[in-house]
């Protein structure tokens, strides 16, 4: 007989099922919101037969026209997208707190968000394509995200590690806020000089952050991503709840702090490169997530992690749901969403005792 | 296991903090290490978990390079008690203990009973067992550091380095938690204010100045009248107590 030997454990472990269904209803409840009106048996029996190939009607209906585009080239991927993209943002956050032992971090504050903001800005509004000719010419604006991204994560790995001494925390996060206050300063610097002003919507929407433009192709990067980024973690969180009792601790708990830690931004570097540079800067996603799951799931990595990456999916899709629906005609960027749903949530977990931001009560 | 320091110096912004420093912790010792503030107690400590690097001189956990071995290797075997535990994060007094189970684990082993009753051992030898489920950051100082004392226990490791372990502690807890590591009959390295705790527990001890040794010896033989009068710079009687015939420090005003 399997001895239960902790309850919470138990129930957390409920928690993680309840919330992969959760994820899966959210995929399929949001698939039928939309701007145009699609009857709920239509919607399920296209995606139905998409998926899995059974006929529930008309072949030529499930596979082709208006409604078909609509419900399965343009809903679906985006809601997937969604999916993906709160999970990528949500891990990295719970991932890069853990990381840099500092409640505050995320993409944002190691000055990921901002590297990725100045390449995709760099690409829309200098026309990057026109300056440029031969191979460079035929990148996107996504590569120059990332290549922004990989730079101020580099910039900031080289700006810690100078001086010599251990790379710590506060080296990391301070050279993070200065990689980023850089970067924002010089991407404003261009929308400021910009001209045109397509250019400059466009650079606006980007950094807002949208999932417009999700298609099926498009989902293959960042859900792969996706994927390695879940099993490799899921290995990790042993690891990952030692970072959190500090440097010194680590150590004298085995772990090899400095090499962990490399190993680990690296990797969530990537894939925040990767979420940004696909959507552009969603806010408060990794940031808040992962704060709100450990107000009830505690810091444990092994239920906090599953919990936040989850909820970072669910929280997304929705979030979008509201980017489509809220406005006739028209999209409010999807980083507006969060961010107004975000601030307020996060007010009331300052203003409630009961959370201290992982830092008990004060 | 044993521990020997070999002419260890540890540099610190370009400052020789510990100069040319030697010491054995035999096994089953239990060895002071005595110094006043800044002598470069708690870096010589540092430099033996492994938290700092010695600029020059080895390190060794029986005869073997501890610079050649992994961390998880060096924290089956020894386990350690700082001075600062400050967390950004919370967890619960028994999962932190239950981290002292970690470099026993691999990566993607669950905890299993066995693990848990050696947290709640741990936690009950600490007089910390009423407190499994309370937030670590809810605790009082001195109710943190004998859950790292736990957290070490649970380790399960045949030598402790302990970095002023009763700072905080109101004395019940001064003699509990040493009477505790006293004990597990496992190696100990301590570094301690008290002279009078290092005269009950220590069988020998090592005395720090300025970073380098300045005395060693059984315990008795070199905490003196003119030791601590040289070392800390106060005057002081040396007297045996009658009743528990230990050494005792009595210390003078200067007014």
């Amino acid at each position: 007989m399997k001895k239960n030997l902790n309850p919470k454990h138990a129930l957390l472990g409920t928690a993680i099922i309840v919330f992969i269904g959760a994820l899966v209803l959210s995929i399929l409840a949001a698939v039928t919101i939309g701007a145009v009106k699609v009857s709920l048996a239509d919607v399920y029996r296209i995606v139905l037969y998409n998926v899995t190939h059974i006929e529930l009607g008309d072949k030529a209906f499930l596979s082709s026209g208006t409604i078909y585009e609509i419900v399965w080239n343009l809903r679906m991927p985006r809601v997937m997208m969604g999916a993906i993209i709160g999970i990528l943002l949500a891990m990295c956050g719970v991932v890069m707190q853990a990381t840099v032992q500092n409640p505050l971090a995320d993409p944002y504050i190691l000055g990921i968000s901002s590297g990725a903001s100045l390449g995709a800005t760099f690409s829309i509004m200098i026309g990057a394509a026109s300056v440029f000719t031969g191979v460079l010419a035929t990148m996107s604006t996504a590569f120059w995200a990332f290549f922004g991204a990989l730079g101020a994560m580099s910039l900031v790995m080289i700006l810690s590690h100078m001086g010599g001494g251990r790379v710590t925390s506060a080296k990391l996060v301070l050279a993070g806020c200065v990689v980023g206050s850089l970067c924002s300063a010089f991407t404003n610097m261009m929308i400021y000089i910009g001209k045109d002003a397509e250019n400059m919507k466009s650079v606006t929407y980007w950094l807002l952050g949208s999932m417009v433009s999700a298609r099926w192709p498009k989902l293959l990067l960042p859900g792969a991503c996706m994927g390695i980024g879940v099993l490799f973690f899921l290995t990790q969180m042993r690891n990952l709840n030692t970072l959190l009792v500090g440097e010194e601790a680590a150590i004298t708990l085995g772990v090899d702090l400095t090499r962990w830690r490399r190993i680990y931004m690296v990797v969530t570097s990537l894939l925040s490169a990767v979420a940004v540079c696909t959507c552009g800067i969603v806010g408060f996603v990794g940031l808040m997530i992962p704060h709100i799951v450990r107000g009830f799931a505690g810091s444990d990595h092994r239920f906090l992690l599953p919990l936040a990456s989850l909820s970072g999916g669910i929280f997304l899709i929705w979030a979008d749901v509201l980017a489509r629906i809220v406005l006739k005609n028209t999209e409010i960027p999807l980083g507006v969403i969060t961010s107004a749903i975000g601030a307020p949530i996060f007010v009331y977990m300052m203003v409630k005792k009961s959370y201290g931001f992982g830092g008990g009560e004060r | 296991m044993n521990i020997e320091v070999r002419d260890v110096t540890v540099t610190l912004s370009r400052k020789d903090i510990v100069k040319d420093v030697s010491l054995k912790v035999r096994e089953k010792a239990f060895v002071g290490l005595l110094g006043p503030n800044g002598s470069g107690k708690t870096t010589l400590l540092k430099s033996i978990y492994r938290v700092l690097k010695p600029a020059s001189g080895v390190i060794l956990m029986d005869g073997e390079d501890m610079k050649t071995m992994t961390y998880r290797e060096s924290a089956r075997r020894m386990g350690v008690v700082s001075q600062f535990n400050n967390l950004s994060f919370d967890f619960t007094a028994m999962e932190m203990v239950l981290m002292g189970r970690s470099p026993h684990k691999r990566a993607l082993d669950r905890d299993t009973e066995e693990d848990y009753r050696i947290a709640e051992e741990a936690l009950r030898r600490v007089d910390m067992l009423s407190f499994r489920d309370r937030s670590f950051l809810t605790l009082s100082g001195g109710e943190k550091q004998r859950i790292i004392l736990a957290r070490a226990l649970a380790q399960q490791v045949e030598m402790l380095i302990l970095d002023e372990p009763t700072n905080h502690l109101d004395i019940k807890y001064q003699i509990q938690i040493m009477d505790v590591v006293k004990s597990l009959g496992v190696g100990v390295l301590a570094a301690l204010h008290d002279l009078n705790l290092t005269l009950m527990y220590c069988t020998y001890v090592y005395v720090l100045k300025d970073g380098r040794i300045v005395a060693h010896g059984p315990t008795e033989e070199v905490i003196t009248e003119q030791l601590i009068r040289d070392v800390y710079e106060v005057d002081c009687s040396v007297v045996r107590d009658a009743r528990s015939n230990k050494l005792n420090v009595t210390f003078f005003s200067r007014m």
